[in-house]
C-alpha cells in the first residue's frame, strides 16, 4: 500500500545572469528561484490497484514517482510504502518495489540480456525456483525469450522496454512504478505492454502506478486516475467519473447530401451543437439532457443522413478541456 | 547479505580482463617512467657529498632503486579503480537512480567492484611482476635487508597492507566522488586526489625525506599506508613490530574513513536532483 501525505518537493534553481558580467556576478552572490515541483499532494493506493498518474509535461509526475521509490527526498510531507518511508529505508523498500523509467534503461548495456537478469537475481536474492517460475511467466507475456542472448545495446526500443519491464518484475514486487512505459513504442508493442501489465496485475496482484501521455493506456488499464497540474491534484477518482465530468457527452458524425448545410439545416434543439467539417455534420450533445434516440431520428429525418458514427467523448478530450480551463484561469490571474 | 555484491565483484574482474591490452600499454609507459626515476636518483646520489655509496635519509642508492621499482609495481597493481569517475558519471547522467532503487548499498557496490579489480590485477600482473622484480633486485644485491625465513612473515603482512591500501584508496575515491554531488567538477576533484595521494603517500619521495614536522604528522595519517609502508614492509626496512603497527593504523583509518563516507553520502543523497523526465 502507498500512502502519500502532504508531499512537497521544492527545487532550488540558481538565477544566472546573462553574458559574461552576469556569470561573474553569479560567482559571488547566488540567488535561487524556488520551483514547487510537487505541492502538498495526498493520496492512497491500495494493494492490487492500477492507477493512472497523468498530467502535462512538468506537472510533477516523475518527481512524485522518484520520491515514492526513494531516489528523491521530499522537502516536506511523507511517502509510506507498506509503512516505510523509501528515502529513509531505501534498501528495505527497494525489495518491495519495481521501477521502470521509459526514458532510461536499468539494464547493463554491454552484456547479454540474460546476464542482466542473473545479476538482478543475485541483487534481489531471488531463489532458483522463483526465478524459473518468473522467467517462464515474463518470457511468455512479454515475449522476450527470443532475444535473451543479445547484448542490450543491440535491442530495438520495443524489445528493450519489454526487457526493462521484465527486469523490474523479477523479484515479484508488490508495487510497480511505471514512468511512461509506452513512450516511443509502436501500436503493437504498446498493446503487448498493456496486456503484460494487465496479466501481472491479475496473476500476482501487483499494484501499478502508471504515468503516460497515451490515453489509450489509461482507458485500457486504469480504473482510477490521478490528474496532476502544476504540482497539485486536480482530480482523483474513477476513470468513468472523470469522463462524465462535463456530462455524458456524445458526438454524432453523419454524412449528408451536398445541399444540406449546418447554417441552413432545421434547428432541432439548442442542446445540440451542429457544425460542419469536411462535408460532414458533427452533432455534439449531452446524452443525459437530450435522448440519443431523438438526435438519431433528427439526423435521418431532417439532415437526410446517409451513414452515421456515434462516439463517446474520449478521456483525452476531457483531460485536454480541463487543462485548457486551468490555463485560462491561470492567465486571468496573471 | 554479502552475496548480493558478488555480481559487482565479478564485474570488476571481468572488466579488468577485458581491458588487459589497455593495461599493457599503460605498463609500457610506466616502464619509461621508472627508467627516468632510476636515472634521476643515480644522479642525486652521485652528486651528493658522500658520493654514490652515501646513505641518504636511511636509503642507499640500491635500496632507493628497489623502492622506486617496487612502488611503481605496487601502484600499478593496487590503484586502478574508477570509483570517483563512475560516481561522477552516475551523478551527471542521472544513472545513480538505477542504483538507488535497488536493495544494495551504493558504497558496497564500489567496494565489491574494486576488490574484484584488485584480485584480478594481483593474479594477472602482480604475481609475475613482484616475483620478477624481487628475484632480479635480490640477485643484484639491491635488497640488502632481506633475511629468510623472516621474509615470509613480511610477505604476508605486505599482502595484507596491500589490501588495506586498496581499500583506503577506494574509500578516499568514494569520498571525493560523493563530493561531486556538491561541485559537479569530477575532473578537478580527481586531479586533487591523485596529487595529494602521490605526494603524501611517499610515492614521489619517501616520507623520510620530508621536513621533521611534516614527517611526524604524516606518520599518523592514512597516506603512508597506501604506498610507502607496504613497500618498506616488503623490503624489510621495517621490523615486524613496526610492520604490524602500520597495518593496524591502516585498518583504523579504513574504519574512520568509511564512517565519514557514510555520513557524507547520507547528507549528499538528499541533494540528488535527477533532471528531466
Amino acid at each position: 500500500m502507498i500512502e502519500v501525505n502532504e508531499l512537497t518537493k521544492v527545487f532550488q534553481k540558481p538565477i544566472r545572469g546573462n553574458g559574461l558580467s552576469g556569470m561573474v556576478k553569479t560567482l559571488f552572490s547566488r540567488k535561487y528561484d524556488e520551483i514547487r515541483a510537487v505541492d502538498g499532494i495526498s493520496f492512497t493506493v491500495p494493494d492490487g490497484e492500477i492507477v493512472g498518474y497523468i498530467g502535462a509535461n512538468g506537472a510533477g509526475k516523475s518527481t512524485t514517482i522518484k520520491m515514492m521509490c526513494g531516489i528523491l527526498t521530499p522537502t516536506s510531507g511523507s511517502v509510506r510504502i507498506d509503512g516505510m518511508e523509501p528515502y529513509r529505508m531505501r534498501r528495505q523498500v527497494a525489495q518491495h518495489i519495481g521501477v521502470v523509467f521509459g526514458q532510461k534503461t536499468q539494464l547493463w548495456w554491454d552484456i547479454p540480456l540474460i546476464e542482466s537478469f542473473k545479476v538482478l537475481k543475485e541483487i534481489y536474492q531471488v531463489s532458483d525456483a522463483d526465478y524459473r517460475e518468473r522467467m517462464g511467466f515474463l518470457g511468455e507475456v512479454l515475449d522476450i525469450t527470443r532475444f535473451l542472448s543479445q547484448p542490450v545495446r543491440t535491442l530495438s526500443l520495443g524489445e528493450r522496454m519489454r526487457a526493462d519491464l521484465a527486469a523490474s518484475m523479477l523479484h515479484n514486487p508488490q508495487i510497480l512504478f511505471l514512468d511512461e512505459p509506452t513512450i516511443g513504442m509502436d501500436v503493437l508493442v504498446k498493446e503487448k505492454i498493456r496486456l503484460a501489465i494487465h496479466a501481472l496485475n491479475k496473476t500476482y496482484g501487483t499494484a501499478v502506478v502508471l504515468t503516460t501521455h497515451d490515453m489509450t493506456d489509461i482507458e485500457n488499464l486504469c480504473s482510477r486516475i490521478i490528474l496532476l497540474e502544476k504540482g497539485t491534484i486536480l482530480y482523483d477518482g474513477p476513470l468513468a467519473r472523470l469522463k462524465n465530468r462535463f456530462g455524458n457527452l456524445k458526438t454524432l458524425t453523419v454524412s449528408v447530401p451536398a445541399e444540406i448545410h449546418a447554417e441552413t439545416a432545421p434547428v432541432f434543439s439548442p442542446e445540440v451543437d451542429v457544425s460542419e467539417e469536411d462535408g460532414r455534420m458533427i452533432l455534439r450533445f449531452d446524452a443525459d439532457k437530450v435522448a440519443l434516440e431523438q438526435v438519431v431520428q433528427y439526423a435521418f429525418r431532417d439532415l437526410k443522413a446517409m451513414d452515421m458514427k456515434i462516439a463517446e467523448i474520449s478521456i483525452g478530450d476531457v483531460v485536454k478541456t480541463i487543462l485548457e480551463q486551468q490555463e485560462a484561469e491561470h492567465a486571468e490571474k496573471v | 547479505m554479502l552475496k548480493k555484491y558478488k555480481p559487482f565483484l565479478r564485474a570488476g574482474a571481468i572488466d579488468t580482463m577485458a581491458y588487459r591490452f589497455n593495461i599493457l600499454i599503460w605498463a609500457a609507459i610506466t616502464v619509461c617512467e621508472v627508467a627516468c626515476m632510476v636515472f634521476l636518483w643515480l644522479a642525486v646520489y652521485r652528486s651528493s657529498a658522500g658520493g654514490i655509496d652515501a646513505e641518504i635519509h636511511g636509503f642507499t642508492y640500491r635500496e632507493m632503486i628497489s623502492y622506486v621499482v617496487l612502488t611503481t609495481i605496487f601502484n600499478f597493481v593496487t590503484y586502478n579503480n574508477d570509483t570517483l569517475w563512475n560516481i561522477n558519471t552516475d551523478i551527471k547522467k542521472g544513472t545513480i537512480g538505477n542504483y538507488l532503487i535497488k536493495p544494495i548499498s551504493y558504497r558496497g557496490k564500489f567496494s565489491a567492484t574494486s576488490l574484484g579489480t584488485l584480485l584480478t590485477m594481483t593474479a594477472l600482473f602482480g604475481l609475475p611482476l613482484y616475483t620478477a622484480a624481487l628475484v632480479t633486485l635480490g640477485v643484484l644485491g639491491f635488497l640488502p635487508g632481506l633475511t629468510f625465513p623472516a621474509f615470509f612473515a613480511h610477505l604476508g603482512l605486505f599482502l595484507l597492507s596491500g589490501l588495506c591500501a586498496s581499500l583506503l584508496n577506494d574509500t578516499i575515491s568514494y569520498i571525493f566522488g560523493v563530493l561531486c554531488f556538491y561541485t559537479s567538477s569530477g575532473w578537478g576533484l580527481n586531479s586533487l586526489k591523485v596529487t595529494l595521494i602521490s605526494f603524501l603517500s611517499g610515492t614521489l619521495l619517501p616520507i623520510a625525506f620530508f621536513p621533521a614536522g611534516l614527517r611526524e604528522v604524516l606518520d599518523w595519517m592514512p597516506f603512508a599506508g597506501m604506498s610507502q609502508n607496504p613497500i618498506l614492509i616488503l623490503m624489510m626496512k621495517y621490523d615486524l613490530a613496526r610492520s604490524l603497527g602500520s597495518v593496524a593504523l591502516s585498518a583504523a583509518w579504513i574504519v574512520v574513513l568509511e564512517l565519514l563516507a557514510k555520513f557524507l553520502f547520507m547528507h549528499a543523497v538528499r541533494k540528488v536532483t535527477v533532471q528531466g523526465g
